[in-house]
């Protein structure tokens, strides 16, 4: 690196044939790389500081092409594209190109350019000022690089979560189909002449089906709320709601036949809700009674409207909700371990607090010595 | 991605289809200047309709004159780019044919830089009612060296460049947002600088750099019912004088005028002897 006077030697009161020198010192030793070429990037004259970056002397650099001292890469770029722009534009500035030194070595730079013309308005001559880069350079490629990695990475969960979103449709799809024929063979042997064993058995391979069925829905409801779809909700005020409720009441009846459930049904008022939805909603809270309730109490089920609200209440009875488990009731995959005769996965109340507030209403629950009580609330019209 | 005409049969002759009108909108084709014969100046890799600024305006008193981008470059519709399409030449040819087509040019002149220059042959073998007279302006068929066959670059170097595509996106991203400065020379430039200059989307420039300078389109040189004017300049790093003095040989009748200029663009850096060659040609 050319070392500049040292101000020690400089007089206070320099000539002007001093400055000349000392402009001539700031254009040989400046921090940076100045190159002047003709218009077609030869060069006419380097600096002292681009000489000793490329291990040129000034008069080697003087026969050589701006081109000659690129990557072959960077010569192509250089030439198809940045040339022409310098042409058109008159300037570039914080081009990133690579040098090739003396001995073979690539010398990152950010290069800026001016291109003058003559009175005619034809290209004269190129200016050029170079800065070492290698440390921003490579601190660009590593973002670049971590960019490319990200955006892998976020491609590669997108595909994932395509198969994953698939393999649940068609999961769903092809649970629920062996499931249909099953229902349809116990329907068709209900109109056989059976025993009593054999028609207890029925009872039970009925009951099995709808647990089965209702167990499919809440898995890709889960499934696809994860995924980011949520619950979709096609809401319908014109058909009731009770005819709903009473079919889902009649089929949990099946499945325990031993249990008394006792149902009450005041809906006077037209609900604009998603009717399969709330059979599911009143499915899953009815199932979940009947499996963690007394055996020897009865379940009891009141769904109501007033003045604005439809409440569905489902009540039972026995040992109330540990303090410990309420706070992640409603979140999935809650098994309450302590209860020998659960069964399921455990999403059964989260779906339903889902189907809730996606109606807008809230599920609450309530749960001490006497009775249990989830109560799910929901305006009647949308706002 | 939008349906292209012709995509499907790049070796066949072009049919007319409703889409051809869309042509000069999706290239973004500018048609200037007066006359019955028209002029087709078309840009190479790394620019756009720019490269003949300063060319162009020379032959409007005389010709109508159309500059257009190629798709992915300039003012072009990105959205029309089909990597498929785009792989070969053919696909570049086919869209100079549907412009032509689209502009009624019978007998014209086609001005071709650079990796167009051969793009422009492709399309005079196969429509040759279009274009009765070739300018080629650096052409190369061939970047790549091969036997005796000297095209100026290894293969390991042209794959260096794709790397160097491939990896550093700094110099394209730059050019998509490139810092530009007032300019006191041409003040008029100075409202139209910013990010209007050989604009080029960088993946679509990986894959247009890999076109340019992987085929091998040798075979698509040979006679052609045109005439044909070679412009080779006598220093030019990206198609050396060997080369245009190969394409010289291999195009029967065809003229090669050695310019002064030096460079790959002697349509920018010396815009008035690029201009009287051609003259002196059509």
């Amino acid at each position: 690196m050319p070392r500049s006077k040292p101000l020690s030697e400089r007089a206070s009161s320099e000539g002007a044939a001093e400055a000349a020198t000392d402009f001539e010192d700031l254009f040989e030793s400046a921090p940076c790389g100045y190159l002047s070429t003709d218009k077609d990037g030869r060069i006419i004259r380097a600096n002292q500081t681009f000489a000793s970056w490329t291990g040129f002397t000034t008069e080697t650099l003087a026969t050589k092409r701006l081109s000659d001292l690129l990557t072959v890469a960077g010569r192509i770029f250089y030439e198809t594209h940045f040339a022409p722009m310098l042409h058109i534009q008159g300037s570039f500035n914080e081009v990133a190109l690579d040098l090739l030194t003396s001995q073979g070595r690539k010398l990152p730079v950010i290069v800026n350019a001016v291109e003058r013309r003559d009175d005619a308005g034809h290209p004269a001559f190129i200016r050029f000022t170079l800065f070492v880069a290698a440390e921003r350079r490579s601190y660009e490629l590593g973002l670049l690089e971590a960019r490319d990695t990200a955006q892998a990475t976020v491609a590669a969960e997108r595909a994932d979560s395509e198969l994953r979103e698939q393999f649940i449709a068609v999961l769903g799809h092809d649970l629920r189909n062996p499931l249909a024929a099953i229902a349809s063979g116990v329907r068709m042997l209900e109109r056989e002449k059976l025993g009593e064993r054999g028609r207890t058995v029925l009872s039970l391979m009925e009951g099995s089906v709808v647990r089965a069925a209702g167990l499919i829905d809440n898995v890709l409801d889960f499934a696809r709320g994860r995924l980011g779809g949520g619950i979709t909700l096609s809401r319908d005020a014109s058909e009731p709601l009770e005819p709903v409720l009473r079919q889902v009441v009649a089929e949990l009846r099946a499945i325990a036949p031993d249990q008394e459930v006792e149902a009450h049904y005041s809906i006077n008022d037209p609900v604009n809700c998603d009717r399969v939805r709330i059979g599911q909603l009143l499915s899953n809270l009815l199932g979940n009674a009947l499996t963690h309730g007394a055996k020897d109490q009865p379940v009891r089920v009141e769904a109501t409207t007033n003045a604005d609200t439809l409440t569905i209440a489902v009540t039972n009875g026995g040992a109330p909700i540990p303090a410990s488990a309420m706070a992640r009731l409603f979140h999935p995959f809650q098994r309450g371990d302590d209860r020998v005769r659960h069964q399921g996965l455990g999403l059964g109340l989260h779906i339903a607090s889902e189907i809730a507030n996606a109606h807008g209403g809230s599920l609450t629950v309530r749960s001490d010595e006497t009775d249990t009580r989830f109560t799910f609330t929901m305006p009647l019209i949308v706002p | 991605m939008p349906a292209i005409p012709f995509a499907d049969m790049p070796d066949k002759s072009p049919v007319l289809s409703n889409n051809e009108s869309d042509i000069v909108s999706r290239l973004n084709a500018r048609l200037v200047g007066q006359g019955t014969k028209t002029m087709m100046f078309a840009h190479g890799f790394g620019c756009d309709q720019n490269m003949w600024r300063y060319v162009a305006p020379a032959f409007e008193a005389k010709f109508r004159t159309v500059v257009f981008d190629y798709v992915g470059a300039g003012g072009s519709d990105i959205a029309a780019y089909d990597a498929a399409k785009y792989a070969s030449l053919n696909g570049y040819a086919d869209d100079v044919i549907a412009l032509a087509h689209a502009l009624d040019i019978r007998g014209g002149i086609f001005v071709g830089h650079s990796v167009s220059a051969m793009i422009g042959m492709i399309a005079a073998r196969r429509a040759p009612e279009l274009f009765s007279e070739l300018v080629l302006v650096g052409p190369s068929p061939r970047y790549v060296d091969d036997g005796e066959y000297v095209g100026g670059f290894s293969e390991d170097q042209i794959l260096e460049l794709l790397d160097f595509l491939d990896s550093n996106h700094m110099g394209w991203s730059q050019t998509m947002a490139p810092v530009i400065m007032g300019n006191p020379d041409r003040p008029e430039l100075a409202e139209e600088l910013t990010n209007s200059f050989c604009r080029t989307d960088p993946d679509i420039a990986k894959r247009f750099a890999r076109t340019t300078f992987l085929s091998d389109n040798r075979d698509d040189l040979g006679a052609v019912d045109a005439r044909v004017l070679i412009l080779q300049c006598r220093y030019d790093s990206i198609a050396p004088v060997a080369v245009g003095e190969y394409v010289h040989r291999a195009v029967p009748g065809s003229k090669l005028v050695m310019l002064d200029a030096t460079g790959h663009c002697p349509n920018l850096s010396a815009p008035d002897e690029t201009i009287a060659a051609i003259k002196a040609f059509v």
